[in-house]
């Protein structure tokens, strides 16, 4: 029976064989193919806890932004409030101030129509007293005599026609 | 296959199927490999002898087809029927020291360079690839180490693991290719190599060999002094004796249960097989038609069951030598062990 009865040739070439298959392959590939494998277990390892580290990262950055986002929105409603204040406030003092500007000039102005009244008064005046001298003369030249007792009483009748006024 | 088995019949006996001759030409060694689907066509492979006269080497195709060269030829029938022997001058048969390269030694270096072709494609890949993940063929392959090494291997030998994970992964690629040649009907496969007790025997020698050399004192000591009541081990040495036993059990059941499993699932599918041609020539042709849809059926279920078996078996080839190998290296036990026997 020749298979229960190994044969010395098929022994010694399986033994040959197995011993160059052992050597070719721990040499050049099982420890390189372990290893290889190995590194890329742990990679993959790493990569997923950096995942998780990253997730947490993202998660904690969005709530900051949210924080920061409602922080801002609170400031720039301060802001606003601030910045309306102060312009009513500017607003206010321009008013105010300008009114003052305003009555100095209507003020002066009315000074200066004073002015400008009691001067063409008095010139109005003087005039007046010409004219009625003229006319007077002309109407009463000979009952006047003395120019200066005249004009005198001239003077004395406009005195009393402008306190009239 | 089936065209195999009708020329066979028509060489072996006019008509006449010899079904056991015809199963042990299948699962048993041959002088030349024969090419696929032509029975008479062999491929010649070199036979190297050393006979009363010194070393010979020369072509099997001298010798296959009943010829004598250099006064050897292949005996028929006798206690060497198919092997090469030397006629001497008396008349007598002389079996040579035999180192052919038989076709199952053919076989077994294909298996080898078959093993060394695929994990130098899966270490090509690291080599060129880094990091990347290997894609189909490479990721299958990838994927038997990893569970061969990183389930299997490393579990059981823990530190260990990568001072001997290389021979018992190549225990398993070269038993697992092996095992699947063995399934492929023609050329290059088709030699029952693992169904050979040549084959089993070599590696469950060299499993044995590592497991009693890198034993460690712990487990000598466990073997002829064990840890057992003394009358177990003195005067009659029985438990001494059992341990001894198991040292060579151990290696015999590796061998064995490879050789079974493989011969036993190729012997089932050639019995199959040969059905048709007994049924035919016994009930005729009609009972014959009807057997060959069953066998047929049946063989191919049966090849089916052995591509599971060649995985499991080299599987369990490869496990159990992890096993046997990390239980030879047994530390001393700890204080609490040292405690109760005193």
């Amino acid at each position: 029976m020749e298979l229960f009865t190994p044969q010395f040739g098929l022994v010694f070439w399986m033994f040959i064989a197995f011993l160059a298959l052992y050597f070719v392959l721990a040499k050049y590939a099982w420890p390189f193919i372990i290893k290889s494998m190995e590194e890329r277990a742990d990679l993959i390892d790493k990569g997923v806890v950096y995942a998780q580290q990253a997730k947490t990262h993202l998660d904690n950055a969005r709530a900051e932004a949210d924080k920061l986002l409602g922080e801002a929105r609170q400031q720039q409603a301060e802001i606003i409030r601030d910045a309306n204040k102060m312009r009513t406030q500017i607003i206010e003092d321009a008013r105010g101030e300008a009114a003052v500007e305003a009555k100095k000039v209507s003020d002066a102005a009315l000074l200066s129509i004073d002015q400008a009244r009691k001067e063409s008064e008095k010139q109005l005046r003087a005039e007046m007293s010409e004219i009625a001298l003229q006319i007077a003369e002309k109407v009463i030249r000979k009952n006047v005599d003395n120019d200066q007792a005249q004009r005198e009483l001239v003077e004395k009748y406009l005195n009393e026609v402008e306190t009239k006024n | 296959m089936a065209l195999g088995f009708i020329r066979a019949g028509h060489h072996h006996g006019d008509g006449e199927v010899n079904p056991k001759e015809i199963i042990y030409e299948h699962l048993g060694d041959a002088y030349g490999w024969e090419l696929p689907f032509c029975h008479d066509v062999r491929i010649p492979l070199p036979i190297i002898v050393k006979g009363t006269d010194g070393w010979h080497c020369f072509s099997s195709s001298r010798v296959t087809d009943g010829g004598t060269y250099a006064g050897f030829t292949i005996a028929e029938g006798g206690d060497y029927n198919g092997k090469l022997v030397q006629l001497q001058p008396d008349g007598s048969q002389y079996r040579p020291l035999d180192l052919s390269v038989t076709k199952n030694v053919a076989a077994i270096f294909v298996a080898a360079l078959l093993v060394v072709l695929m994990v130098m494609h899966v270490r090509n890949w690291y080599k060129r690839h880094g990091m990347t993940a290997p894609r189909k063929g490479t990721a299958l392959l990838e994927l038997i180490v990893d569970y061969v090494y990183t389930d299997t291997i490393r579990p059981i030998m823990g530190k260990e693991a990568p001072k001997y994970a290389p021979y018992l992964l190549t225990v398993f690629f070269f038993i697992l290719t092996m095992n699947l040649l063995g399934l492929v009907v023609i050329f290059p496969g088709g030699a029952n190599l693992t169904g050979n007790l040549a084959v089993t025997m070599t590696l469950a020698l060299i499993t044995f060999f590592i497991i009693n050399f890198t034993g460690t004192r712990e487990y000598w000591k466990e073997i002829f002094w064990p840890d057992v009541p003394m009358a177990l081990k003195c005067p009659v040495p029985m438990m001494p004796l059992i341990e001894v036993l198991g040292v060579f059990t151990k290696p015999i059941a590796l061998m064995i249960r490879l050789f079974a499993n493989m011969m036993g699932g190729h012997m089932v599918v050639l019995v199959l097989m040969l059905l048709i041609f007994i049924f035919t020539s016994m009930f005729g042709a009609v009972v014959g038609g009807v057997t060959t849809v069953f066998s047929l059926a049946f063989a191919l279920f049966m090849l089916a069951l052995d591509t599971l078996v060649s995985f499991i078996q080299a599987y369990v080839f490869t496990i159990l030598s992890a096993i046997f190998i990390s239980m030879a290296h047994v530390e001393p036990h700890g204080h609490a062990a040292e405690q109760t026997k005193e």
